[in-house]
């Protein structure tokens, strides 16, 4: 098989990402890849459609610095406190900085759907919403739900149609030079989330030797030849936990809760935190030494 | 020690709901705190499921800021992944009782956690479902947590319906081809305990002790009923309340937000 491109995150998100393009960021709260919107937001984004589950601190930043238009998701908030996702609440009521246009799927719903379109299938079918808000409130995307009869008796199914994301980003721990991707632990949605795609980007903790893979074939989401660029990026996943890697950085999402406050604050972390630091490598160096210690699980790579 | 809150008798109430043995599924927030005290008093053999595919079956040494957290998943005995979790475990039945908070709930037990307002032009907008929607859709026993008994919390009918309950009536929820065992069987929030009638009413089953029945009335946006022998729950043992405030300090101290008493 051959090699996969390994790109710099700036590299990748100018060629994958440009202004308007539609994409599925991986991650349920943890293995978000934060470190891919960061880029977005150096790079001055606009009117992207992003499709995410799991929308927390990394699509609050994304609305809050003005790069979405349209965002298909199951929720978005800060999960430690809970406190609220304050740019999303205030593109949502306020239309501040700029209005977003939003459908929502429930996370099961949302599941089918990948399975549907990874499968190459018609539509799946899935949690039962009738009556319930989900099925009822409809956006851009006009047929999101529908029931069928079923063929086989027993009544009305609801289904859903295939989500079929024109480019998906995910983070994974390791990767190999032809692009087989590993993650460890929970994996919620993302075995279908990343075959669902067109194009597919993951952005890793390490660059592995093929051989290294083979001792963990289990542990493979992406086989080689679903992926279409690589991005090497430690602590790419920070605030969120990388399972076996690193800890959730409760501290950083209490801070960015509380300076995300107000629009002014917010500016603030962008200006500080994303473009005085360059690259994450910088936003790393920012962190410090001793709290990556404090957070960090694996200290010796593969 | 001294008497307990109205918010840790809330919690108590409810993990005291967790049978020992039975294999739960636990939403976010208060539900986790609940289950780690059932598990360290009287349910040590629960087998808790989170929405990303975790199986949590003994108490982790870190206390998790939510579901997906991973500190949940170092003691795990299974890691999978949502299809599992939500289809298999949950849709097929699998799971004995599914507990969800319900921050904004209606007189049919209907969950908001989307939109205050219009959908569209929303007064206040909250996160939106995550998988709370598969949890009322699917879930046997569903059991709801609330920690408000502020009226603003249970409107005679939500805004938005995130968390399907018997919709406008249990008729409506069975004709619709939700399937049998289904649907809210108990609230607990911190004036005690709420079932739901034939009709997919909620009313007034037992309450903690001090609270009458103007209370209640006062808390809830609709003529809520009290059952004729709405019982007077047990005041917490002095276990359960240690317990309680060890698992409250723990939580604090993993930047969870405690109410204001």
């Amino acid at each position: 098989m051959n090699s996969k491109p390994v790109l710099t995150m700036r590299e990748a998100v100018g060629r994958y990402i440009p202004d308007g393009q539609e994409v599925m960021i991986g991650g349920f709260a943890f293995s978000d890849p934060t470190a891919v919107a960061h880029e977005l937001i150096r790079q001055g984004r606009k009117g992207l459609y992003v499709m995410k589950t799991s929308g927390g601190v990394l699509v609050d930043m994304l609305i809050g610095a003005g790069c979405v238009d349209r965002l298909l998701f199951c929720h978005v908030w800060n999960s430690v406190g809970p406190v609220p996702a304050h740019c999303f609440r205030r593109a949502l009521e306020k239309g501040t900085p700029q209005s977003v246009e939003v459908e929502e799927l429930s996370y099961g719903a949302f599941t089918m759907a990948l399975l549907a379109g990874a499968c190459d299938l018609p539509f799946m079918p899935t949690t039962p919403v009738q009556g319930a808000g989900h099925f009822i409130e409809r956006t851009f995307l006009p047929n999101k739900f529908a029931l069928v009869e079923s063929p086989f008796g027993g009544g009305s199914v609801c289904v859903v149609p295939p989500v079929k994301p024109a480019v998906g980003v995910f983070h994974v721990h390791r990767v190999d030079r032809l692009g087989n991707a590993q993650l460890f632990g929970p994996a919620g949605e993302m075995r279908y989330s990343i075959a669902a795609c067109k194009k597919v980007i993951v952005v890793a903790e390490e660059l592995v030797d093929t051989e290294e893979i083979r001792k963990r074939p289990e542990a493979t989401v992406a086989p080689g030849f679903m992926v279409d660029a690589i991005v090497i990026e430690p602590w790419a996943a920070h605030p969120t936990d990388s399972y076996g890697y690193y800890y959730r950085d409760l501290q950083h999402n209490d801070l960015y809760g509380e300076i995300s406050r107000t629009e002014e604050g917010f500016r603030r972390y962008v200006d500080e935190w994303i473009v005085a630091t360059g690259d994450h490598r910088g936003f790393v160096a920012k962190l410090g030494k001793d709290r990556v210690a404090e957070l960090q699980l694996r200290k010796e790579p593969w | 020690m001294g008497n307990a809150s109205s918010f840790e008798r809330m919690l108590i109430t409810g993990a005291k709901r967790i049978v020992d043995g039975a294999v739960l599924f636990v939403g976010f927030h208060w539900p986790m705190l609940m289950a780690r005290v059932a598990r360290r008093l009287h349910a040590p053999s629960i087998v808790v499921v989170y929405e990303n595919g975790i199986v949590e079956d003994r108490l982790t040494p870190i206390f998790p800021t939510s579901p997906c957290d991973l500190t949940a998943a170092e003691q795990a005995t299974t890691c999978a992944g949502s299809l599992e979790a939500l289809y298999m475990w949950l849709g097929a039945g699998r799971v004995q009782m599914t507990m969800l908070e319900a921050a904004i709930v209606d007189r049919f037990g209907n969950v908001n956690t989307t939109a205050v307002g219009p959908y569209l032009h929303p007064k206040v907008r909250l996160p939106g479902s995550g998988g709370g929607t598969e949890l009322a859709s699917l879930g046997r026993d569903l059991f709801l947590v609330s920690a408000s008994s502020n009226r603003r919390s249970y409107p005679d009918r939500v805004d938005y319906i995130t968390s399907p309950g018997y919709l406008g009536g249990r008729a409506e929820r069975d004709r619709l081809g939700y399937k049998p065992g289904t649907g809210p069987q108990t609230l607990v929030n911190p004036l005690g305990l709420f079932r739901f009638g034939d009709d997919g009413e909620m009313y007034g089953a037992a309450l903690h002790p001090g609270v009458g029945a103007e209370q209640v009335r006062a808390s809830f946006g609709w003529p809520i009923k009290i059952a004729n022998n709405c019982a007077v729950l047990p005041e917490p043992t002095a276990e359960e309340l240690s317990v309680t405030r060890e698992e409250l300090a723990n939580a604090r101290a993993r930047s969870y937000l405690l109410p204001q008493e």
